[in-house]
């Protein structure tokens, strides 16, 4: 589905990717760890499509479309989705139309007509639920004056509506308590399917011990240094991110 | 002193004054025709305003002020389209060319009292009010109304009465045959305790020929009255429009406004004066304006803080396009007197061409020691990290800047209390930015 190769990127000539391969396929959730300053949030940045990130070398395909020759508009109806780490208060923009428009633009990308409201408003109440987020929030501004946590359900409740093939979740588990965390993970475990797949960037092993992922790399230096299965978390959260430092600078 | 633009209209309108205020004579008060008379020899000196002028810094009328502009005559007004607001509950008083159309007009509820030019003029408590709020000393433009208006009335609403339901004046011009002038005045007189709703809007369906409107309207709100203004302007291209709006507020009053300019008006000035004149006040203000093309529009607002414990909040916001301007001047007086003042203004532009030009200048003038005053000015552009977070949902660049943009005027559109008047504004506002299909609310 994801496909990945060599890819590098630099802001402001700054170089942060450094050649990174990731293969993800259809079914699948790949966790990717590493340190602070790592280049995980960029990597997550220059898949979404940000402009400032500039892709110097490699390619990035999502079910052999190119996404890196894309708006990041066209990428979001191609089927991928970023949960952001810190998701944008935009005053005066009710979540709900957001949500409808934003839902009725995939739509029509894929070929479907626009959902009726009444359609709309169910289909928003059951993945509501799936969230537990409260009415008052979905029909306020959007994320405007919402909890740390109430953003970040608010990124898997879209997530939900959206329906993408490829959903890539930026330490969404980061500043969670753990009932939030608990109902973040209970979404996507609902969410996933044979034909959807999850890249979910965290710097804890914690969030992964309610989303069991297939593989788990480690990125330092602007690389996945470690590729490895759920148990590779595991020993990382014990012998912390200076046995990988120190393994990749050679000290051990 | 001669810096005024003293061109073909300047002279045709000195040379056609005697023989109009002849034919006044015997309708006029001496008062009223002295009035006429010192503002006619103001306008006869400083001509019309400059960009040498203070006040006139960033608007030049030289565009406006075609040479073959000519003192509006009488139109045939039978098919005219009355600019009813759908869905408003309201009593529709309609002013064609600033004239009273009684036939196109409804009945005025208990407590609000309607007059036009003759009964405003045939009553002296009237008469001698005009040009007593708006003085026009170093204004030519309000000086050239005072000479010049054919047309004034009256609006009065009576002590206690408390009129629900909104008076809508609908400020109709029709289709004109030549470039005119039409120069003509309102009196708004709240008396004590009384609350009433006048929204106006300021229409033409569109315009073959240039039409310039002079409008002033004066304003008492007297002590307790409470009195919510509304000014909507729908005015195609070719309407250039310049209004001196003066308010006085007595103890305990609240006057609120609001000033929407989401039109295709060519130029637009607005010089609103609010005078607090006692103690406890309260004046709301918020403007909104989108400009495209060539639009002009420049809101000079002036705050007269003349007494203790008065509080007003003022908030204008506007998005800029293509090679428009606006101007913001907001202008805040706290007299010696004036202790304990609430005054907060902010004035935000979204300046989205390179080719746009805002001038933004809070002016406060602040000689009392112990009050609360704050003012912001910003001018900015799209914020990146909105529309990236918008466009990984799927909505388009285009899109997603209305979307910003509709929620930057929305903001202040949400203060109109009035619902179905809110709905409205929102609908011209949709239409201005072509987002019929893209809702925010």
């Amino acid at each position: 589905m994801l496909n990945i190769t060599n890819l590098h990127s630099s802001i402001e000539g700054k170089k942060i990717l450094k050649g990174i391969d990731l293969k993800v396929n259809a079914g699948e959730i790949h966790a990717i760890m590493g340190p602070n300053g790592s280049g995980k949030s960029t990597l997550a940045s220059v898949l979404a499509g940000k402009a400032e990130y500039e892709v110097t070398e490699g390619e990035a395909f999502l079910d052999g479309k190119n996404l890196l020759e894309m708006a990041p508009e066209e990428r979001a109806r191609e089927g991928l989705f970023l949960a952001f780490q810190y998701p944008v208060e935009i005053p005066g923009v009710s979540n709900i139309n957001f949500l409808k428009t934003a839902l009725t633009e995939i739509r029509a990308h894929r070929g479907l007509p626009e959902l009726t409201s009444k359609e709309f408003l169910k289909l928003l109440k059951d993945k509501q639920e799936l969230v537990e987020l409260k009415s008052s929030l979905v029909n306020r501004s959007l994320n405007e004056g919402f909890s740390g946590g109430e953003k970040k359900r608010n990124e898997i409740l879209q997530l939900a509506m959206l329906d993408p093939k490829l959903a890539i979740l930026d330490e969404t588990d980061s500043g969670l308590d753990i009932d939030a965390l608990r109902i973040v993970a209970s979404g996507v475990n609902k969410l996933r399917t044979e034909n959807n797949a999850f890249v979910i960037i965290t710097h804890y092993q914690r969030l992964l011990d309610y989303i069991i992922p297939d593989f788990v790399h480690i990125l330092y230096d602007g690389r996945i240094i470690k590729s490895g299965t759920k148990e590779l978390a595991l020993e990382l959260e014990e012998k912390g991110y200076d046995w990988i430092t120190q393994h990749e600078t050679g000290t051990v | 002193m001669k810096q005024g633009l003293y061109n073909n209209f300047y002279r045709y309108l000195i040379d056609s004054f005697d023989k109009k205020q002849a034919a006044l004579t015997y309708i006029e008060s001496v008062n009223l025709t002295a009035k006429r008379n010192e503002a006619f020899s103001i306008f006869k000196e400083m001509g019309f305003p400059t960009r040498k002028y203070e006040e006139w810094k960033f608007t030049s009328l030289s565009a406006a002020l075609k040479d073959e502009l000519q003192l509006m005559i009488e139109h045939d007004h039978s098919l005219i389209n009355t600019n009813r607001i759908h869905s408003l509950d309201a009593v529709h008083l309609v002013l064609v060319n600033g004239r009273f159309a009684p036939e196109l007009s409804d009945a005025l509820p208990e407590g609000i009292t309607f007059y036009d030019t003759q009964a405003t003029l045939a009553e002296s408590r009237f008469a001698d009010k005009i040009s007593t709020l708006a003085t026009e000393d170093d204004a030519p433009m309000l000086a050239l109304n005072t000479a010049f208006f054919t047309e004034v009335s009256v609006l009065q609403i009576a002590a206690h009465a408390i009129v629900e339901k909104p008076v809508h004046v609908s400020h109709v011009f029709t289709v004109n045959d030549i470039a005119e002038f039409v120069p003509y005045r309102m009196l708004v007189i709240a008396e004590k305790h009384s609350e009433a709703t006048i929204i106006e809007t300021f229409h033409s369906d569109s315009l073959v020929h240039p039409l310039f409107v002079s409008y002033v309207c004066e304003q008492e709100v007297h002590e307790s009255a409470v009195l919510h203004t509304h000014m909507i302007n729908t005015l195609p291209e070719n309407a250039y429009f310049v209004q001196h709006r003066e308010v006085f507020q007595y103890r305990n009053s609240v006057l609120n406004n609001s000033n929407i300019a989401l039109s295709d008006v060519t130029l637009l000035r607005n010089d609103l004066n609010f005078q607090l004149k006692d103690v406890g006040t309260e004046t709301n203000l918020i403007g909104a304006y989108i400009l495209t093309g060539d639009q002009h529009v420049d809101n000079h607002t002036l705050v007269d803080h003349q007494s203790p414990n008065c509080n007003t909040n003022e908030v204008y916001k506007g998005i800029l396009l293509d090679t428009s301007h606006a101007v913001f001047n907001g202008k805040v007086f706290v007299r010696p007197d004036a202790q304990k003042t609430n005054a907060f203004q902010q004035n935000n532009n979204l300046l989205l061409s390179d080719q746009a030009t805002v001038n933004s200048k809070p002016q406060l003038e602040i000689f009392a020691d112990d009050v609360k005053c704050s003012h912001g000015s910003t001018i900015g552009q799209i914020n990146e990290d909105a529309l990236f977070y918008l466009q990984t949902r799927g909505i388009g660049e285009e899109a997603a800047k209305k979307l910003i943009m509709q929620s930057f005027i929305f903001d202040v559109i949400l203060r109109i209390k009035i619902e179905s008047l809110q709905d409205y504004v929102s609908d011209l506002l949709n239409k201005k930015l072509n987002t019929e299909n893209l809702t925010v609310v």
